[in-house]
């Protein structure tokens, strides 16, 4: 079939050799970079105070060795490395030694994908909508009082605004819980009380994300609403005595919508990336706070393990982007 | 003779346009006068930037800004009285749309959805006109339609790109016929497809307006097509119409400089000799010249030419002309 040779294999091809280049330059990258991580590691513990004998040093360098993955060739190391991969072996973390950094990854993960997920789809859906609203009916009042919002919101750092949102209902109106991703002391279970608390934890950190997100949403929606606005089919249209209704929804949004489902997809891809930000001011278990520790402490498993899920997850994002598009824009065939 | 249809009076429409403070003002559409008939094609012929375009959306009262109404009036003949289409409210003129008047735009190519099949445009087209009717009678009508007009029925279910530039402008002009409405302006629908593409959209617009018996008014600058479709042919320059009279007698005896220029541009067959095109270059709508707006590029300009705009002459009946030289006799 055509739509498998044409369109899916060399789409299958790009994927694995993008995820191929993107480990190959993450095995590469720290081994061109002066540090040593064996070194660096040894020099840490002794600044923390602790004396180590010249034979404790060679055992720990060999331990150290093996931790990495650093004996043996080049070679012997890449091939080594890829073997791990495929066993889904990340090898263990060296700050929370002895957990390995699947276990500590896959932690980490349902609090991040739960997040970021939703916020980035709801505030995808919503500033769609009011941004494809506003750009239509651009010289209404209400268009322009909500672009003015947008315009105050967006240049504001995030951490100001997250730092903000905390004080406000956090502190000064204590509706919402400052820290934490469920009340401490809660066991993870499926159960109506686990849930509650955990949505009511995700509330202010979902909101800010959800704002922001929207906001940056609605002006790139509002802006290409306003162009499509201006293509002739719409005008066309017009002058045709189309219903406004159906000009809207099947002539304006629809075609506006093409760039939004290529940037949502890339946007979900960001998801395993973690939004470190969120994490550190609302003290959010996830990924974002797992890696900043990481490069803290040089925990060198554990930084390519997430990088490693980050680019699969972006590559993956693409490709089902590219597979899904087609049914989007007709004219975009499976060729 | 047949009744007016379609009237301006005094029609000014001006591009007003504001760029960092300062005002520039196209004078598009300057004092146009016509009387278009029922049942008939009424050409409207000039080079490229003469206001042609202009003066149909004035004429369809499609008035967006930055293009404005200075002033004038339209009416329509519809059932027996003539209404002031600028005095209309919006929804007044909208429902004359496409039921009494359709729209042809320049450039049709690009007029039509790129990401739902055709069948859907007619659908909304169709569901935006008439009431009551289920999805699948709203897609057999657009099928019946389609074949009358010996249109190949499988075009309903293509996407705009997967046809040709000739068929895309035969669908957009079968799409303007679909109400059958007494009248039908087509913006350049010939300009940019090859001849033999052309023919068939002329054909197209000719079947239409016999079996509909209705009016059409078509504008372009290929005088080779307005000698083929048109009845009568009014000659713009500079935003007003200069010269007008039936076909025959435009391309028999052009009255006005700048029509015989036109005429004489035109390859005629077997003749090999270098045709004569217009000298100079088209004149500023910004600032246009005093006097007649031709008199910059006209071999014949008197002393009053330049400062005096002719009023229109009748030197032969039916046949109108806006120059001084037959001011004189
Ligand atoms: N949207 C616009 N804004 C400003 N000027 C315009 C616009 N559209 C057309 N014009 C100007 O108005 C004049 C007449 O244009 P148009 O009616 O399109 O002429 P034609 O159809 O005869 O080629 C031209 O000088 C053109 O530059
Ligand atoms: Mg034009």
């Amino acid at each position: 079939m055509a739509f498998i040779r044409r369109y899916l294999i060399p789409r299958l091809i790009q994927y694995v050799l993008v995820i191929f280049l993107g480990v190959t330059a993450v095995f590469i990258i720290p081994r061109l970079t002066p540090t040593d991580p064996i070194a660096h590691t040894i020099a840490q513990i002794r600044s923390q105070g602790a004396y180590l004998d010249p034979a404790t040093v060679d055992q720990f360098i060999q331990d150290l060795k093996e931790l990495y993955g650093l004996e043996g060739s080049m070679w012997d190391q890449y091939v080594a490395l890829w073997r791990r991969l495929f066993r889904g072996d990340f090898g263990v973390s060296f700050f929370q030694f002895p957990t390995p950094v699947s276990v500590l990854v896959g932690r980490a993960l349902p609090w991040t994908v739960g997040l970021l997920l939703t916020t980035t789809v709801m505030s995808w859906v919503l500033g769609n909508i009011i941004g494809g609203l506003a750009g239509y009916f651009s010289r209404k009042r209400w268009a322009q009082a909500l672009d003015f919002t947008a315009m105050v919101i967006r240049p504001l750092p995030y951490y100001i605004f997250a730092f903000t949102l905390l004080l406000l209902l956090g502190y000064v109106v204590r509706l919402f819980p400052i820290a934490g991703g469920a009340e401490i002391g809660r066991r993870p279970e499926f159960s109506w009380p686990y849930i509650k608390s955990v949505l009511w934890h995700s509330f202010l950190p979902a909101l800010s994300l959800t704002i922001l997100g929207g906001t940056m949403w609605f002006q790139t929606m509002k802006l290409i609403v306003q162009n499509v606005n201006a293509e002739s089919f719409v005008q066309y249209a017009k002058l045709g005595g189309v219903k406004e209704s159906i000009i809207v929804s099947k002539y304006v949004i629809r075609n506006a919508m093409l760039p939004q489902v290529t940037a949502l997809g890339l946007a979900l891809g960001q998801i395993f990336s973690g939004a470190l930000i969120t994490e550190i001011v609302f003290s959010y278990p996830g990924l974002g706070t797992l890696l900043y520790n990481a490069v803290i402490t040089g925990d060198y498993n554990l930084i390519m393990g997430i990088t490693i899920l980050s680019i699969v997850a972006i590559t993956t994002a693409i490709l089902a982007l590219d597979l899904l598009y087609p049914l989007f824009d007709p004219r975009v065939r499976y060729r | 003779m047949n009744g007016t249809i379609l009237r301006a009076e005094q029609l000014q429409a001006f591009y007003v346009l504001d760029m960092f403070g300062t005002r520039r003002v196209v004078k598009a559409v300057n004092g146009v006068n016509l009387e278009i008939r029922e049942n008939e094609v009424y050409g409207i012929a000039g080079e490229s930037g003469c206001g042609k375009t202009t003066l149909l959306k004035a004429l369809y009262g499609a008035m967006d800004p930055p293009l404005r109404l200075i002033g004038g009036r339209v009416f329509y003949r519809v059932n027996g009285q003539d209404v002031d289409i600028f005095s209309l409210r919006p929804n007044e003129l909208k429902q004359l749309r496409w039921e009494y008047i359709s729209y042809v735009p320049q450039g049709s190519m690009s007029v039509l959805n790129p990401v739902i099949k055709i069948k859907e445009t007619y659908r909304d087209f169709l569901e935006s006109h008439v009431r009551g009717k289920t999805r699948d009678e709203i897609f057999e009508m657009a099928k019946e339609h389609i074949a009358a007009l010996g249109l190949p029925p499988t075009v309903l279910e293509a996407y705009p790109h997967q046809l040709s530039g000739g068929m895309r402008q035969r669908v957009t002009i079968a799409l303007a016929a679909l109400l059958k409405p007494r009248i039908m302006i087509a913006d350049e629908p010939t300009t940019a497809l090859d001849v033999v593409v052309q023919r068939g959209v002329i054909q197209l617009l000719k079947g239409i307006q016999e079996s509909l018996g209705n009016t059409i008014i078509l504008v372009t600058h290929d005088m080779g097509v307005q000698a083929n479709v048109a009845d009568r042919i009014g000659i713009m320059y500079a935003g007003r119409i200069v010269e007008e009279a039936s076909v025959e007698e435009i391309f028999g005896n052009p009255l006005h400089p700048y029509t015989w220029y036109l005429i004489n541009s035109l390859p005629r067959f077997g003749d090999k000799g270098m045709r004569e095109s217009v000298p100079g270059s088209p004149p500023s709508l910004i600032t246009p010249p005093s006097g007649c707006p031709f008199h910059p590029r006209c071999p014949h300009t008197r002393p009053i030419c330049r400062e005096q705009m002719p009023s229109f002459f009748e030197p032969v009946a039916h046949h109108k002309v806006a120059c001084w030289l037959m001011g004189e006799g």
